[in-house]
């Protein structure tokens, strides 16, 4: 039996050693992994990378489109004794307020759309209709809602001017937007319920609860998640999304009344063909939502 | 505590499903009721009555004699312990319990003296600052029985609630909840579609089907006098052996004959059961236990008139005993055994039941597979059933 083992084993030894050297199998895949992944690194580099260090670049120069001229960071404090920037902050600030209405509305219509009242599948889609539409459609139809004499003025019987007027404008652009928010979140609120047990519901009825108490004990927890991702994204609409809205309805105006920063980008780049200083505010906006993201996933992770 | 009355209670479903029909059940204070059968039998649909979780389309539904027909869950004062416990998930073990104490005003003090109790009788005392999610199914379930307890309700409901546990801790809630519920001498309705669990922990069981009451007794009582094909075949396991058989009668003996085989019905079952001289002549469902069945080495004296040719088919060894299931020789396929009878009723609804005959013998009966072997059958103990009806004959001696 030895004697068949030992030359064995030797010529297994012999091969080993002449076997050119492997890569370990972890090796290989972390090294498959990166080769994989170079043409998406590329694209995000190429298109969002060198443009955002680009922008770093301008913001810190006077450029018109051709010629630049490096000014540093001074701009920054430049800006920052702008008046205007102010107002346009302050806009968003105001517009944040929008977003519990563009939350609260949709959840209480999709809690009644889930209880299955009559007709509820037909109020599905008209709930959802607006998300359907796009926001030029929208601005239109609430640039004439809201238009001196029209249909608004027509029910609460007044002759007001509320696109016209600065202390209105805001609010008309603000109702106008949480309107068009309620389809989606609407949605996302009913696949939250779709997905909440109904037995722990009627647990907490037996336990004793209100319609209220097991809202608030049962669904509402359970709908966490899905409200934490309807604030982002509604959120997100409220700073980067208004543009056609603002554009359609009002211009950014009256003065910088419905000016937001992403109107106030455009704005400053295209019709003052200030580039420098648009970028600046470009900076401005992403810092601003990156706050707000970072917010959002620190309230995630801390659960 | 309270006692629980249904009168003529029944639920029909908007789709006209007639989930249960006219069901009278009176349960005492204190009392520890099953309610069995096979699934859709309406057992869950009338716990949900009691709940308040679901409408009730006709007839009265009284607890501690008050109506309770209309009454909102919260207004029932009973505690319901769900299949799927039914947890909060984002509430710990402590606040699950708590829940219902707290929106009840109760104080502070008092909601932490109980929820203590119920954690030290349920052994959930390490547990009560996690949440469910970190539970076992084991432990989920105690806390399920936790939130039930600590509120000291009029009665206690409950919907299969070993139903997602392993054999062997189902086994040990099983008596851990009879423990419990002899311990607070609570009014208690089970739901199970487990005839052990059912026969192992209720006063009484009652048994269902197609949303109807077929019979409520103590658990002997069920297994000893059926009250009609259903109950016969459904509580027992192995189920009962029924067969077709005609009744005929022999210079003053009756035999029951099915095949070629022929069994006496004994003068102590003829007088226990006076109705089946009526059938003389006609046919009926007779029906014995596994347990009523021995070996022929074992029973030298037995008459011919008690005996079986049997071929076993499959022979099972649980060491204690042997289940053998055998068929009556050549004629088994020319044989009506009753499962068919009572699948017709069903519409095939229930699970298919086996063509064979079980005995349960003892462990070194000698017994093999694919082997002829005689066995006796004890004809004190034969049930009767009208093929028809599927009505019990008289009643079987106990």
């Amino acid at each position: 039996m030895a004697a068949l083992v030992t030359p064995v084993a030797m010529s297994r030894s012999v091969e080993r050693s002449q076997r050119p050297r492997r890569m370990r199998l972890s090796t290989q895949r972390r090294l498959t992994g990166l080769v994989l992944s170079i043409p998406a690194l590329a694209l995000v580099v190429a298109f969002v990378v060198i443009p955002i260090v680009q922008a770093v670049y301008y913001s810190m120069t006077q450029w018109n489109g051709v010629t630049s001229t490096w000014i540093g960071p001074s701009a920054y404090t430049q800006t920052f004794h702008n008046p205007a920037f102010w107002q346009v902050l302050t806009n968003n600030g105001l517009l944040l307020l929008a977003v519990p209405f563009a939350l609260a509305i949709p959840l209480g219509i999709a809690v009644l759309l889930h209880e299955r009242v009559r007709g509820w599948k037909f109020f599905r889609s008209v709930y959802f209709l607006p998300t359907a539409i796009s926001w030029v459609v929208i601005g239109m139809v609430a640039e004439r809602f809201f238009a001196y004499d029209g249909p608004l003025d027509k029910i609460i019987g007044s002759h007001t001017d509320f696109l016209g007027s600065s202390s209105t404008a805001l609010l008309a652009l603000a109702i106008t937007f949480v309107w068009s928010m309620i389809g989606t979140n609407t949605v996302i609120f009913l696949t939250g319920l779709a997905t909440l047990d109904t037995t722990v519901q009627e647990a907490a009825f037996v336990d004793g609860a209100t319609a209220w108490q097991s809202f608030s004990n049962v669904t509402l927890p359970h709908l966490k998640r899905f409200v934490q991702l309807a604030f982002i994204m509604t959120v997100i609409s409220a700073f980067s999304a208004l543009f056609s809205l603002i554009f359609v309805m009002t211009g950014g105006g009256p003065g910088y009344s419905t000016t937001t920063m992403e109107f106030f980008v455009y704005q400053t780049g295209f019709s003052q063909s200030e580039f420098g200083t648009a970028a600046l505010y470009g900076i401005v906006l992403f810092v601003m939502m990156a706050v707000v993201g970072i917010v959002q996933l620190k309230l995630i992770r801390s659960e | 505590m309270a006692e629980i009355t249904f009168d003529r209670v029944t639920k029909v479903y908007p789709d006209g499903t007639s989930a249960v029909s006219e069901l009278s059940l009176d349960i005492a204070d204190g009392e520890f009721v099953v309610l069995v059968g096979p699934s859709g039998c309406g057992k869950t649909t009338a716990l949900r009555m009691v709940a308040g979780l679901e409408e009730i389309s006709r007839g009265e539904l009284r607890i501690g004699g008050r109506v309770a027909n209309h009454m909102l869950p919260r207004g029932r004062d009973i505690a319901m312990v769900f299949q799927n416990y039914a947890l909060y998930p984002q509430k710990s073990v402590y606040n699950n319990m708590a829940f219902a104490l707290k929106i009840r005003n109760v104080p502070k003090d008092e909601i932490d003296r109980r929820v203590r109790e119920a954690a030290r009788i349920l052994g959930l005392t390490q547990y009560l600052e996690r949440k469910p999610k970190a539970l076992s199914g084991g432990q989920r379930q105690r806390v399920a029985m936790g939130r039930a307890i600590v509120r000291e309700p009029q009665a206690f409901l409950m919907d299969e609630p070993l139903s997602n546990l392993d054999a062997k801790l189902r086994v040990d809630m099983r008596a851990e909840i009879a423990r419990i519920q002899r311990m607070l001498g609570a009014t208690t309705i089970y739901v199970t579609h487990d005839q052990v669990e059912a026969m192992t922990m209720g006063d009484r069981v009652a048994v269902m089907r197609g949303g109807i009451l077929q019979q409520v007794d103590a658990p002997e009582r069920l297994y000893e006098q059926p009250a009609n094909l259903f109950v016969a075949s459904f509580i027992g396991s192995p189920a009962m052996n029924l067969v077709e058989a005609s009744l005929e009668a022999e210079s003053g003996r009756l035999h029951c004959r099915f095949g070629d085989s022929s069994l006496a019905v004994s003068d102590i079952c003829r007088q226990a059961r006076p109705e089946i001289e009526a059938y003389a002549g006609r046919r009926v469902v007779v029906g014995f236990r596994s347990e009523d069945i021995t070996d022929a080495t074992s029973a030298p004296e037995a008459g011919a008139d008690r005996r079986l040719k049997a071929v076993i088919e499959v022979r099972e060894a649980l060491g204690s005993e042997i289940l053998a299931h055998f068929s009556l020789g050549e004629e088994r396929a020319g044989l009506a055994l009753a499962g068919d009878v009572i699948e017709e009723q069903d519409g095939g609804a229930s699970s298919p039941r086996s063509r064979r005959f079980v005995a349960r013998l003892g462990p070194r009966a000698p017994v093999r597979e694919g082997e002829r072997a005689e066995l006796v059958v004890d004809t004190d103990r034969l049930h009767f059933f009208d093929p028809e009806s599927g009505l019990a004959l008289g009643r079987s001696r106990t």
